[in-house]
């Protein structure tokens, strides 16, 4: 999120997309309703589905899985036509008024540098600004240059008329005209909508893109930075900001640092040359800093062997050969070029997609280790229904874990707020904390490599681990947490502000984001529990744990103002500029500028919101375009492509993919609030399994009517991936879709259940496709096509 | 009554189950055995029972409204009426007001099922089978009646249900306090809901859980003017019963044949 829970009171529109969050996030609507009662606030669901959320929503708009972009592209030309843009801020704070090379086109579904033979946009040089003399962005302020942005974007955007936009989603074309109306009601400057997403955006082969159109929206209404707006991605788990805080995802290491790869970046110079760079000196370009905090990271993790000589160890860091998303793991798993696996708070039988082909990919592990509470489906996949356990050679450990109430430690919510827990009870018998888990296991892996030797040994034998406390004799979470926040290497000071850091090795830091969590001894932030609010009073609650980067509590606050430095809404600012100084939150960028001075969006090198993505942040396209999802009803009537053209297939599955022929039903998954994820946690206690027990799916009554389905019955739900058991849940809150003059049904199931555990149920994921987003290869779980009959 | 209400807002309420769930933690009840959903949408179990204090009730949605279709999501557990049928009924005054709340003294209760078969909302349930409370060994009795206690027997400060909602759906204080607050959020939200209205403040002389509804009350099992049980009436089902009830060799079973013959006889 960018802003965070509380601050959804805050807004005048509240827009839910891709997201159940009644459902899902029960809290947030805490603040949602608030809100609607305080402020009399609108709420807009935009869903397949009639939810929970849509329940309570002022205006609900039915839309086809997997055609977000269509709509949300629509609402962008509606803004632009009607003229229904914050202007001074579009003008200000975004790229709109930048001129962009006269090379770049987009053709058919195509922008310029396509290559087709390798499905990617190697070259992506006329995604660019045309530079003057002074290598700064050409602007025309009037946007009337053919080649500026706010023009590309009427021409693009255009196309994506309310006929258009009711064609490819099933929604009426005048339910989406109230929609838009009432979301750009919010382009007056003191007027603000808050966007709540979560995996209905990102579980696509669009899903970068889906959420590149909600930051497009937000930028035009002028809504990001203020309070009661940006964009707030509702995390599905309750530490996965953390996680991924801290390099979970294949392409990042810590502090969203990009991960080197062995081709590009063998050296650190290699790597260094690729920091962003700016002549502008509006701009802050914070990542030019990247050096110090790459740096303090390998000092952390190699301590005194770093040395400039050496560059810090930075050969010893690990480099990708090839990316490394989930999918692709358990295809080299099938393959055999991996040989075992370390499962930790994981149950890919359930959660995979494509859950059957994981479930054979894993059958080819030599050894397993799952770390978990007890038996989930994943660590007996040797005994699942239509498994042999006498062919399966994977030898499997189960380490019994600590649960989240047995042990200490910080969750960062979606808001980036870092809280400590405490341990409530010890765990039981012999389980043991993760960190506890993973020092001893680092600690015999490394006295192997002593005894034995290996390819490798300098990084593990070298590793500046100690995490056991002088008095204590199992690693500490305190410890951990303070060279997360970082120190002074000579005089093992732990610092304040990542400001500090240094690329000479003189500091040492886990990861830079956190730095100031735990600024001193016995100062850890994060334990706070400070109830006061601070005296803008928007909810911000700053002596209230802690949140990176700095406690800064809405990120992109400059942009919360004019450059006179006065809040466009004035009821609810978040910082102001006043005599001289900023009042308020922590400001982005450094209190020495003003609001004159220095653009706001400082990660970007020019430091302006990004209307058109310039250079290589994405892989598929500077705008947002329709295409279809890799398994669809219909054709793609905004160009010729059929599925994004730079989404990765994998040869291996291409001929598992369905058609509307074989499998005429739209599918897509979701959960329920009573069940948690892979439901290995939930599956077991009855006072939840007594609200839901079973496996289940969603039909209209329409979809029932003609398959002789009726309420509460067992249907079969399959395609070429798997066929899966549910009872059927025939509700008027499904309703067929007319796309393309032709109407389409749905088939909504929860993915929650799995063989093992008490309550037991077929994986949702058996039939989910294996593909993934062309930028981050998230999985497209959210639409897919089956079909579905009657259990005799 | 006791001064204090619940409020049900189901403008409010998400249907989000902790109430439900709360409640069965704080009191130690065991999870019940269903399968798929036992009443309509997720529904689960269809209604009250003796180890199920509180559910939430998920209506059919209503598409009478094209623009905005109607669905309702409405927590449910005894009510607390000031003049209630199930205390009125009960032959060996087993059911009391505690503070304004009606609570069944199960060391009292004869289980001959009256209060089950006269309060018209369906809530006491006489337990068929001897069970443990979940995660301890004190027994939930056979022939034995249950039902919300508002959380007098576990001495909350706040009932769990109430502190457990996250919406502000369910909310528990000062009934005055509370009918106030009602009145104005139906003024607030009609427009939304041109049905809407407020349960509760008059109903059998007074609820101890209010109910904002998002359309008439009937649709949602809820009569609007019922009629509490005759206080001389009661008296003679109660005296019929303890004549009938010399011949039940203390048999539940029995008794609850006796008292619905007691019921017959007086009229
Ligand atoms: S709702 Fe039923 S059980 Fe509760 S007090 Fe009224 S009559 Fe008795
Ligand atoms: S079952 Fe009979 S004795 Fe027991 S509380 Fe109900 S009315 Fe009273
Ligand atoms: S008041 Fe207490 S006993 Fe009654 S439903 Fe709520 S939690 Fe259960
Ligand atoms: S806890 Fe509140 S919001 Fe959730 S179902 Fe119960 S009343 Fe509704």
């Amino acid at each position: 999120m960018t802003n965070h829970w509380i601050d959804i009171k805050n807004a005048d529109v509240i827009f839910i997309i891709g997201s159940n969050a009644a459902e899902n996030h029960p809290i947030s609507f805490r603040w949602v309703l608030k809100a609607m009662e305080d402020r009399g606030a609108k709420l807009i669901v935009i869903d397949p589905r009639y939810t929970k959320s849509a329940s309570l929503a002022s205006l609900y708009a039915p839309i086809r899985p997997g055609t977000d972009i269509a709509f949300l592209n629509g609402i962008i030309s509606y803004a632009l036509e009607n003229s229904r843009i914050q202007k001074e801020y579009v003008l200000e704070y975004t790229n709109a008024s930048y001129l962009v090379s006269p090379d770049f086109a987009f053709n058919d579904g195509l922008f310029s540098g396509y290559d087709p033979g390798k499905r990617n946009y190697g070259d992506r040089k006329t995604w660019a600004y045309q530079a003057d003399a002074n290598k700064l962005p050409k602007r025309d302020k009037s946007l009337k240059d053919p080649n500026c942005v706010y023009q590309l974007m009427k021409k693009h955007y255009g196309r994506y008329t309310p006929e258009k936009v009711e064609a490819i989603t099933g929604c009426p074309k005048n339910v989406f005209i109230k929609v838009a109306d009432l979301f750009t009601s919010t382009c007056k400057p003191d007027q603000v909508a808050t966007i709540m997403y979560a995996m209905g955006i990102t579980q696509h082969t669009v899903g970068t893109q889906n959420v590149r159109a909600l930051a497009i929206l937000q930028l035009l209404m002028g809504n990001m930075g203020l309070a009661g707006g940006g964009i707030n991605a509702l995390r599905g788990e309750s530490n996965v900001q953390g996680s991924t805080d801290h390099g979970l995802l294949f392409h990042i290491i810590p502090g969203y640092l990009p991960a080197p790869s062995a081709k590009d970046h063998p050296t650190l110079e290699a790597y260094n040359k690729t920091t962003p760079q700016t002549a502008d000196p509006m701009s802050i370009n914070w990542w030019s800093n990247r050096t110090k905090y790459l740096v303090s990271m390998l000092k952390a993790w190699f301590g005194d062997a770093a040395t400039t000589k050496n560059d810090f160890c930075y050969n010893w860091l690990p480099k990708f050969g090839k990316p490394s998303p989930f999918i692709l793991l358990f295809e080299d798993m099938l393959k055999g070029v991996i040989k075992g696996a370390f499962y930790m708070g994981t149950n890919p039988v359930v959660g995979s997609p494509n859950a059957n082909r994981a479930a054979q990919a894993m059958e080819k592990l030599d050894w397993l280790v799952a770390a978990d509470l007890w038996e989930t489906d994943s660590s007996i996949f040797w005994k699942r229904p239509g498994a042999n356990p006498k062919a399966i050679k994977t030898e499997v450990f189960l380490l019994p874990a600590a649960a989240s109430m047995e042990k200490e430690g910080s969750i960062s919510n979606s808001g980036r707020w870092a809280q400590w827990r405490y341990k409530a009870v010890n765990p039981p018998g012999k389980a043991k904390s993760d960190l506890d888990i993973i020092d001893l296991v680092f600690k015999e892996v490394r006295s192997l490599y002593n005894k034995e030797g290996g390819k490798l040994p300098d990084p593990i034998l070298k590793a500046n681990w100690s995490y056991i406390p002088e008095d204590g004799h199992e690693a500490s979470p305190h410890l951990v947490a303070k060279e997360i926040n970082g120190y002074t290497w000579q005089t093992k000071d732990q610092m304040g502000t990542f400001m500090d850091l240094k690329d000479d090795g003189s500091t040492a830091c886990g990861n830079w984001i956190y730095c100031g969590s735990y600024p001193g001894p016995g100062k850890n932030l994060m334990a706070r529990r400070g109830a006061d609010d601070a005296p803008n009073n928007i909810g911000m609650f700053p002596e209230w744990a802690w949140c990176w980067p700095l406690n800064r509590r809405i990120i992109y606050n400059r942009a919360a103002v004019n450059r006179m430095g006065e809040p466009w809404a004035p009821d609810r600012w978040v910082v102001k500029w006043t005599g001289g100084t900023w009042k308020g939150d922590i400001v982005d960028g450094g209190p020495k500028f003003g609001p004159d001075q220095k653009n706001p969006f400082i990660m970007n090198n020019e430091g302006v919101g990004r209307l058109f993505a310039v250079g290589k942040a994405l892989t598929d396209g500077p705008f947002t375009e329709h295409y279809e999802p890799m398994e669809t009803p219909t054709r793609n009537i905004m160009n010729s492509q059929k599925v994004n053209p730079a989404s990765v297939i994998i040869n291996e599955v291409a001929g598992q993919f369905g058609n509307v022929g074989q499998y005429p039903y739209v599918a897509t998954s979701y959960r329920v609030v009573e069940h948690w994820q892979a439901g290995a946690m939930t599956r077991n206690l009855t006072w939840l399994t007594e609200l839901v027990p079973d496996m289940f799916c969603e039909i209209s009554p329409t979809l029932a009517a003609a398959k002789g389905i009726k309420n509460g019955d067992r249907v079969a739900i399959y395609n070429a991936r798997g066929r899966i058991k549910a009872y059927a849940l025939v509700t008027e809150r499904v309703q067929p879709l007319k796309v393309n003059g032709r109407m389409v049904e749905l088939v909504g199931m929860i993915w929650h259940f799995g063989p093992g555990c008490a309550a037991t149920g077929d994986a949702c994921n058996q039939l989910t496709p294996s593909i993934g987003d062309a930028n981050t290869m998230i999985p497209e779980f959210k639409a897919f096509l089956v079909d579905i009959r009657k259990e005799a | 009554m006791s001064g204090k209400a619940f409020l049900v807002d189901t403008t409010k309420c998400s249907g989000c189950r902790s109430c439900q769930v709360a409640c069965k933690q704080w009191n130690n009840l065991p999870g019940e055995k269903t399968t798929f959903f036992a009443g309509p949408e997720y529904t689960n179990p269809a209604e009250l029972s003796a180890i199920t204090f509180n559910h939430v009730k998920f209506f059919p949605i209503d598409r009478s409204y094209p623009d905005k279709p109607l669905w309702t999501i409405m927590h449910k557990k005894c009510y607390h009426c000031e003049q209630a049928n199930c205390l009125r009924a009960c032959p060996v005054e087993a059911i009391s007001k505690q503070n304004g709340w009606v609570v069944i003294d199960q060391s009292k209760c004869i289980g001959c099922g009256a209060c089950e078969n006269e309060c018209i909302y369906k809530v006491p349930h006489v337990l068929g089978e001897d069970l443990k409370k979940y995660g301890s060994e004190q027994p939930l009795e056979k022939d034995k009646s249950y039902k919300c206690h508002a959380c007098t027997v576990n001495k909350r400060k706040m009932p769990a249900c109430a502190f457990h909602c996250p919406t502000g759906a369910l909310t528990y204080g000062d009934r005055g306090m509370l009918l106030k607050k009602a009145k104005a959020r139906v003024i607030q939200v009609s427009a939304d809901y041109p049905h809407v209205m407020l349960y509760g403040e008059d109903q059998f002389g007074g609820l101890g859980v209010l109910t904002i509804l998002k359309d008439l009350p009937e649709k949602y099992g809820l009569p609007l003017r019922p009629k509490p049980i005759d206080i001389k009436k009661a008296e003679a089902i109660r005296d019929t019963y303890h004549l009938l009830a010399l011949f039940t060799f203390g048999l539940p079973s029995l008794k609850r044949v006796a008292y619905k013959i007691s019921r017959s006889m007086v009229g």
